[in-house]
């Protein structure tokens, strides 16, 4: 396959020739209109319906030699206005570029690698430039682009060091599948996914780390349907295409180098009481699970230096110990500056010869939580030469290699906030991890949950990812119309990590290690044929012929060890207790493609697209699909009366169709036999080896023969519009993505020999409003103030689930889930809630005979409701950016609105007694068993907002609607009851609502005005993240999720912080 | 230019060639899973799943707390000793059944059969047995249920037809039936291997055939009278003839018993005081065995509904770490022979049948012969249905058998706990949860009290 290829693209090679007559040399100078930034270097200057071009120098000048037919030239430069101008018999053209404030007429890469104007689109494309994303604090790049888009969600699962990042691009497109975007790098589509996870265990990186940020040009992103459809069965969910940097438009040799530090610290943390000591019913306990003990103020230590557990002793009552008196620890000293420093030094350069961009970069991060660590080294080399004035060749080459050191988080008796949060308020933590015999010191005694300092010292999760991505492009000019290109490239990585827990870890009391190592990668070859030609003044015509070869493969082992022989020796060998096992996954996709584009007068903008699809993972019969779009641009502002308008100087409107789909995953047509296990639901059960045989059963999954694609139809409308000759732009999309015959295992009856099916079952429907306005507020003299603002409102609802199915778990616990329900909004989360009267009052409980308490409500452990959705209702970001000369000053404010987050470790710290809310506890009761009110604290007197009501006979709810108005305080008793997950409380009391207003990004530069001869220019900035955070939520910063990068989002069980980041950096070229 | 285009056409129609070998169907195979296995290799899963799911602990532990010998003194088991039992209670064990064990049981016979030129009779046989085997234990907790139907996946039937349990018992017989012409067979290709059992014994399997069918004809006396007991004589002739044909499922130190696991990782249960109180009044030999000292150094059973957590725990031969799940045995043939030989009529031989039985069982479990506790208990005492009932009641404990025989027989008599749910010993089991949500329209409509076909 390979071979013939190149043996028909030297048949090309063959056939070139030269096609250049008579010609002439042009020269000119191009500057800004932007006062204070005079010449542009980098220029692109081109001759109009040629491929012929030229850049210009660091003064701005350039020089090019042109066909004596040639008639105008093309100025091109981000962020600026493209502009035609007439040669007119000239030698010397000058130019002054305008800002581009929209960025309407910048040239974009869209599906495939086509290029193309804004103006010419008939979809929404939004770019983000490196400005925004190389000097920003975050080693993930997905995460530099949270809050400057619109219909992007993204969401990082934690502030660790290297934790995962969530993203979808207009909500949800699978119910259990992967909602994640395609990553495509210089035409390669990458790895990006990963970092999905459980409620336990570590947060883990999604793939899309190994980019070095500094490394890229630009970032296009691809929406809709109609955007996507020229990548067939992988355009479901969005896509991203990354343009690294390259030497093209440089003349003469550019160096940079980029240093920076950042510093992280943890930002919002669950408040604590600290009036309680450790113990229960106001008695002091050492080794109690719970802060329910005596006030701290009434204690003091006794000095007994024989209590191992504190080195102060146990606390007694004041005035009979050794007068040094009891104090409340904060464990939240835990927490450490984390670091960041990066380096990045880059070589390009350019000539008519070709062009190349060299890249090393380095960075050192160490998390908030000690011994918390990521690391990434990259290299790349982007390389083209220019074989003949007509074929291009070139390598992309990017080496990284990711490690990190992980800590445990979450549901997890190893999770660092867990033991964190529980801890009681009088055990110092930090005043010992380990005792010299080895054995462990924590707040339970030694049982219990492991104190966090063991966690970060003797528990380790290490891993080390190497990754390899290289691809090559040809790029061959027939005519000046007509061009090949071809980009075949490979993805490929090893990702090894290991799991270490020391001898007497809680989770593992013998120790416990286990390696894991996967390799992975993609392959993927694009051949197109492009057309673009002009047909005479007011019709262009571009068109693509293509075929796509794509390959994916992975395959892991992995093997553990339970019980370790020898301490603190990590290997497979070191136990006599071993499980193997191993996994895989290929497929292949093949695909043949064509896309049409039509221009007439620069006004009507016609494109067509199709794709047939061919997949290995489905069943032959089916394999093959058809995914056609259809997209039209209409510049109404071209339109004879509405030319030159002077308030409305742009105008388009777009609308477009598509359908695009998803395969199905491979093996998933076919049974197999798995090895066998066996277990009651009771016991841990029994597996083999078993007596000395090997034993394999018939996977309980059935396959289906009868798989077709699942299909996706989506249309979206919109405005383009400048107002006041650039001054105000603005954009706006209205979208509708329709997922029909989505693919799900599907439970079944036992009795059919399997538990579930694979089969094409549910239905999705996705709205949603976009918006983005761009303004020059100011512009006088070197003064600028620019707004850029964004807005999305997206509604994900699931139609349709498989007959008999009427809701799926996507993850979290048996109580409170996140579900796919028929009918619901995607991402609800289910779980029991209090006792409601018919019109969703509070039902106080008002009967002295039943076991629930009179004045407070109670639990309803009847079937599983509602309780909130994790979906916001809508998000903004607003970016101003001050200029004044060298001095640049801009601040992002993000914004969300709605949204529910299962707050589980503030539920959970009620029943230990830490959390604030059980500060107000103390009660005092008369002899008649009611409030007395003169000892109580005032403060502690609550009255619950709900009506009386209790259950009748058959245990249904009763009410007559009477407003409660029994005081009541929130006592022990309440918060070791009703009022915590772990007594019996509801979830429902543990939702919390997400809104934020943040203050994501502060960004200071300067341009200092050093200039050597070496130096061209140099820049100092500080950044700053997530500064001020203002939001309901109780709990650590709301943005982060306990299953990482997976459907099910909402869930906060015991999370690691989030951090707020400052950073300070240099940036010199040479 | 013409050269260009036909290059590029030339190159574009050299891909689309190459495209059908590129989308490669082999490559949808799972190299790491395999599509077909050796029957010596999953007749090994097959029996660890029978052995851990039909004789293990899920079933097992709720027949045995309503029978008394054991008591469920906390959480879920204490809920089963008061007489609830949900469908999502049963859920695992409905899986089991048919996931697990019959779809495998059944898959093994058809490559048994069905293998060109590897014809094996004899691994046709021995699955066969253990689908008689778990076919007849489920009928006999669910009554009606999915047969004919089932196991039809792959043949996209989803919701499986239910059949009477008078149906599934002649299913029963023919399987067993034609296990014993499999087993007789004189041509095989492939011996029976990864046996666990029997350890490829097919003389062994056959008297495992036909102890079986002796198990359940005597299990419809109250449909076919005396016809079951000569039918279930007929049968027993060719059982088992001493404790070494028993059927048990071993398990070691590197896959534990089940009950043992439930006591290590749940604890939610305790002796029954009734089996206790028996063995105690005859100072038993096989109390030691059945059970553990309790704190105080004593055998003591939890009243039924008592949730008497300080009472003894079970005993090794229970719940030993490595002891083997028993799914039928020498002395339960004997103790049907007894049976049947009494309602005949034949009392000499049913007074002998008895007191081998007990002999077997005592020799089983304790590993002594205990000749003079035998003769001056056993031996000689004029033996009664009562009598017979009883000592099958000791001997069944840790199987499921003595659930079938109180239904069959009401004997021994059961005290119905304080607090129970109902004013009887539940009848049956319920239809597991997902059987009903995903198979709704066949699963009948069942409480727990109902009666099974053959319990009238």
């Amino acid at each position: 396959m390979k071979k013939l290829f190149f043996l028909s693209v030297l048949f090309v090679f063959v056939g070139v020739s030269n096609l250049w007559a008579q010609t002439k040399v042009i020269t000119g100078t191009v500057t800004s209109a932007v006062e204070g930034e005079g010449a542009i270097p980098g220029v692109t200057v081109q001759v109009k319906g040629t491929t012929l071009g030229a850049n210009t120098d660091v003064n701005g000048k350039y020089s090019i030699t042109v066909p004596e037919s040639a008639t105008t030239l093309v100025f091109s430069y981000i962020g600026m206005k493209t502009q035609e101008i007439e040669i007119g018999g000239r030698s010397v053209v000058d130019c002054v570029m305008q800002a581009d404030v929209l960025g309407l007429q910048e040239v974009l890469v869209t599906a495939v690698g086509i290029s193309r104007e804004r103006r010419e689109l008939g979809y929404n494309v939004q770019t983000v430039s490196t400005d925004a994303i190389s000097a920003k604090p975050n080693a993930d790049v997905v995460n530099s682009l949270a809050g400057r888009t619109s219909g992007v969600q993204i969401t990082s699962s934690a502030g660790d060091a290297g934790a995962s990042t969530y993203m979808t691009i207009r909500g949800a497109h699978s119910i259990t599948g992967n909602n994640q975007p395609l990553f495509v790098v210089d035409g390669m589509p990458i790895i990006s996914g990963g970092g999905g996870g459980g409620v336990d265990g570590v947060t883990t990186s999604s793939r899309s780390i190994d980019l070095n940020p500094d490394d890229i040009e630009s970032i296009s992103i691809l929406k809709g349907g109609a955007a996507t459809a020229l990548y067939g069965v992988r355009a479901a969910n969005g896509a991203l295409i990354i343009t690294t940097k390259s030497g093209k438009s440089l003349t003469n040799r550019k160096i940079e180098f980029h240093t920076s530090i950042g510093f992280d610290q943890v930002s919002q943390l669950p408040p604590r009481q600290k009036i309680f000591a450790q113990g229960l019913d106001g008695i002091w306990a050492g080794g109690n699970a719970y802060s329910f003990g005596p006030k701290i103020a009434d204690l003091e230590y006794d000095g007994d230096t024989n209590y191992k557990w504190d080195p102060n002793g146990k606390l007694v009552a004041k005035g009979t110990g050794n007068g040094k008196p009891a104090q409340y620890y904060d464990p939240y000293k835990f927490f450490q500056t984390g670091t960041t420093l990066s380096n990045n030094l880059s070589v390009s350069n350019g000539s008519t010869l070709g062009n190349y961009f060299f890249s090393v970069s380095n960075l050192t991060q160490e998390g908030v939580v000690p011994n918390n660590k990521f690391g990434r080294t990259t290299l790349r080399l982007n390389a083209s030469t220019n074989l003949s004035k007509s074929i291009t060749l070139g390598a992309d080459l990017a080496y990284t290699n990711s490690t990190s050191n992980q800590i445990q988080k979450g549901s997890n008796v190893s999770g660092i906030m867990l033991g964190l949060l529980r801890t009681a308020s009088t055990f110092d933590n930090s005043a010992g991890y380990i005792f010299p015999d080895g054995t462990q010191r924590n707040y339970r005694n030694g049982g219990g949950y492991d104190n966090p300092y063991w966690v970060s010292n003797m528990i380790a999760y290490k891993e080390n990812v190497n990754r390899f991505t290289g691809s090559t492009n040809l790029s061959v000019k027939f005519t000046d119309f007509l061009k090949l290109t071809y980009n075949g490239g490979v993805d490929w990585y090893t990702r090894r990590y290991n799991d270490r827990f020391a001898i007497n870890s809680r989770a593992y009391p013998a120790g416990y290690y286990d390696e894991y190592m996967n390799y992975a990668g993609i392959f993927n070859s694009d051949l197109l044929l492009n057309f673009d030609k002009d047909f005479g003044q007011n019709l262009n015509i571009q068109a693509t012929v293509g075929n796509n070869l794509y390959s994916t493969f992975s395959k892991f082992l992995y093997g553990d060890a339970t019980g370790l022989e020898i301490a603190d020796f990590y290997q497979l060998s070191n136990s006599p207790t071993n499980t193997v096992s191993t996994g895989i996954s290929n497929y292949r996709t093949a695909a043949f493609f064509g896309d049409l584009q039509i221009s007439y007068l620069r006004m009507l903008y016609f494109g067509v697209t199709g794709r047939n699809d061919w997949s290995t993972t489905m069943p032959k019969a089916n394999r093959s699909a058809f995914y056609p779009s259809v997209s039209l641009g209409f510049v109404f502002t071209e339109l004879g009366g509405l030319k030159n308008n002077k308030i409305v100087s742009y105008g388009k409107l777009r609308a477009s169709a598509a359908r695009t789909a998803n395969i199905a995953g491979p093996y998933n047509t076919s049974n197999y036999y798995t090895q066998a296990t066996s277990d009651d639901g009771w016991t841990n059960g029994v597996v083999f080896p078993y007596m000395g045989q090997t034993g394999f059963a018939l996977s309980t999954g059935l396959g289906n023969p009868d798989l077709k694609h699942e299909t996706q139809d989506s249309w979206e409308v919109g405005l383009e519009l400048q107002l006041l000759q650039g001054k105000i732009g603005v954009d706006g999309s209205y979208f509708n993505n329709k997922n029909k015959d989505l693919l799900m295992s599907v439970p079944i009856a036992a009795s059919t020999g399997f538990s579930s099916i694979y089969l094409n079952a549910a239905e999705m429907e996705t709205k949603g409003f976009e918006l983005s306005v761009d303004a020059s507020v100011i512009t006088s003299g070197s003064f600028s103030w620019n707004i850029l603002a964004n807005f999305s409102k997206i509604k994900s609802v699931v139609n349709k689930l498989a007959p008999g199915v009427d809701n799926l778990f996507l993850g979290g616990f048996v109580e409170p889930q996140v579900r796919a329900v028929a009918g619901e909004r995607y991402g609800s989360i289910f779980g029991l809630d209090y006792y409601r009267d018919s019109n969703g009052n509070l039902l106080i409980n008002d009967d002295p005979t039943d076991n629930f308490r009179d004045g407070y409500p109670w639990t309803n452990s009847g079937l599983m409701v509602p309780i909130g959705n994790t979906a916001p209702d809508w998000t903004a970001n607003i970016t101003n950016t001050f200029t004044y000369k060298g001095i640049s000053f801009s601040f992002l404010w993000d914004i969300k609105k709605g949204g529910m987050m299962y707050n589980g470790s503030r539920f959970a710290m009620n029943y230990f007694g830490t959390s604030e809310l059980t500060a107000k506890r103390e009660v005092y009761y008369t002899p008649e068993g009611t409030i007395d009110f003169d000892l109580t604290p005032a403060e502690n007197i609550v009255v619950f907002d709900g009506v009386y009501g209790h259950l009748d006979a058959d245990g249904g709810a009763v009410s007559d609607g009477v407003k409660n108005t029994t005081p009541v305080v929130l006592d022990q008793d309440w918060f070791q009851g009703m009022g915590s997950n772990f007594g019996g409380g509801p979830t429902s009391a543990a939702m919390e609502h997400t809104d934020w207003l943040r203050l994501r990004d502060v960004t200071l530069s300067y341009v200092l005005p050093i200039k050597w001869k070496v130096m061209k220019s140099s820049q100092i900035y500080f950044t700053g993240r997530n500064l001020l955070l203002f939001t309901p939520y109780t709990g650590i910063d709301p943005e982060t999720s306990l299953l990482g990068a997976s459907n099910a989002q909402g869930m906060d069980y015991f999370n690691n912080p989030g951090t707020k980041s400052y950073m300070f950096g240099l940036k010199f070229t040479f | 230019m013409t050269k260009f285009a036909g290059v590029t056409v030339l190159v574009f129609a050299l891909i689309l060639i190459s495209c059908e070998k590129w989308i490669d169907p082999n490559l949808n195979v799972d190299p790491d899973s395999p599509s077909e296995v050796p029957m010596k290799l999953m007749l090994p899963a097959i029996q660890q799943a029978f052995g851990y799911n039909m004789a293990g602990n899920d079933l097992v532990r709720t027949t045995n707390i309503w029978m008394q010998q054991f008591d469920g003194v906390d959480r879920q088991s204490y809920t089963e000793a008061r007489y609830q039992l949900l469908p999502a209670d049963v859920n695992n064990v409905w899986y089991s059944i048919y996931n697990n064990i019959l779809m495998n049981a059944k898959t093994m016979v058809d490559v048994a059969e069905n293998t060109e030129g590897k014809e094996s009779p004899y691994n046709a046989g021995v699955a066969r047995v253990l689908i008689a085997a778990t076919l007849g234990i489920s009928t006999d907790l669910f009554g009606d249920m999915p047969f004919r139907d089932a196991f039809r996946g792959t043949d996209n039937i989803l919701k499986p037809q239910f059949e009477t349990q008078e149906e599934l018992y002649d299913t029963l017989f023919t399987i067993l039936d034609e296990a014993i012409v499999n087993l007789n067979s004189t041509t095989n290709a492939v011996p029976v291997g990864g046996d666990v059992i029997y350890n490829g014994s097919t003389a062994k399997w056959k008297k495992a055939a036909y102890s079986i069918k002796a198990r359940h004809e005597l299990q419809l006396s109250q449909v076919n009278g005396n016809s079951a007991y000569t039918e279930a004589l007929a049968a027993a002739a060719n059982g088992f003839a001493s404790n070494d044909d028993d059927l048990l499922v071993p398990w070691n130190v590197d896959n534990h018993n089940p009950i043992f696991q439930f006591m290590e990782q749940r604890t939610d249960i305790r002796m029954g005081a009734t089996l206790v109180d028996i063995l105690k009044a005859n100072d038993d030999p096989r109390l030691p065995f059945y059970a553990a000292q309790d704190g105080n150094g004593e055998y003591t059973g939890s009243v039924i509904g008592s949730q008497n957590g300080d009472a003894s725990k079970p005993g090794s031969y229970i719940a030993g770490q490595s002891a083997s799940s028993v799914m039928m045995t020498y002395s339960e043939l004997k103790f049907i022979e007894a049976e049947a030989h009494l309602a005949l009529g034949q009392t000499a031989e049913a007074q002998a049948a008895f007191e081998d039985a007990v002999t077997a069982s005592v020799l089983r479990v304790t590993g002594a012969a205990n000749t003079e506790w035998l003769a001056a208990n056993v031996i000689g005492i004029p033996v009664t249905k009562d009598l017979i009932m009883t000592q099958k009641y000791i001997d069944s404990f840790g199987t499921n058998q003595a659930y079938a025989d109180y239904r069959r027989t009401g004997l021994p008599a059961i005290t119905i706990p304080p607090g129970a749910n109902l004013t009887t010993v539940p009848t049956r089991f319920p239809y597991a949860q997902d059987e009903i949500t995903y198979n709704g329209a066949n699963v009948p409509t069942v409480t727990i009290s109902d009666k099974l076909w053959w319990d009238k």
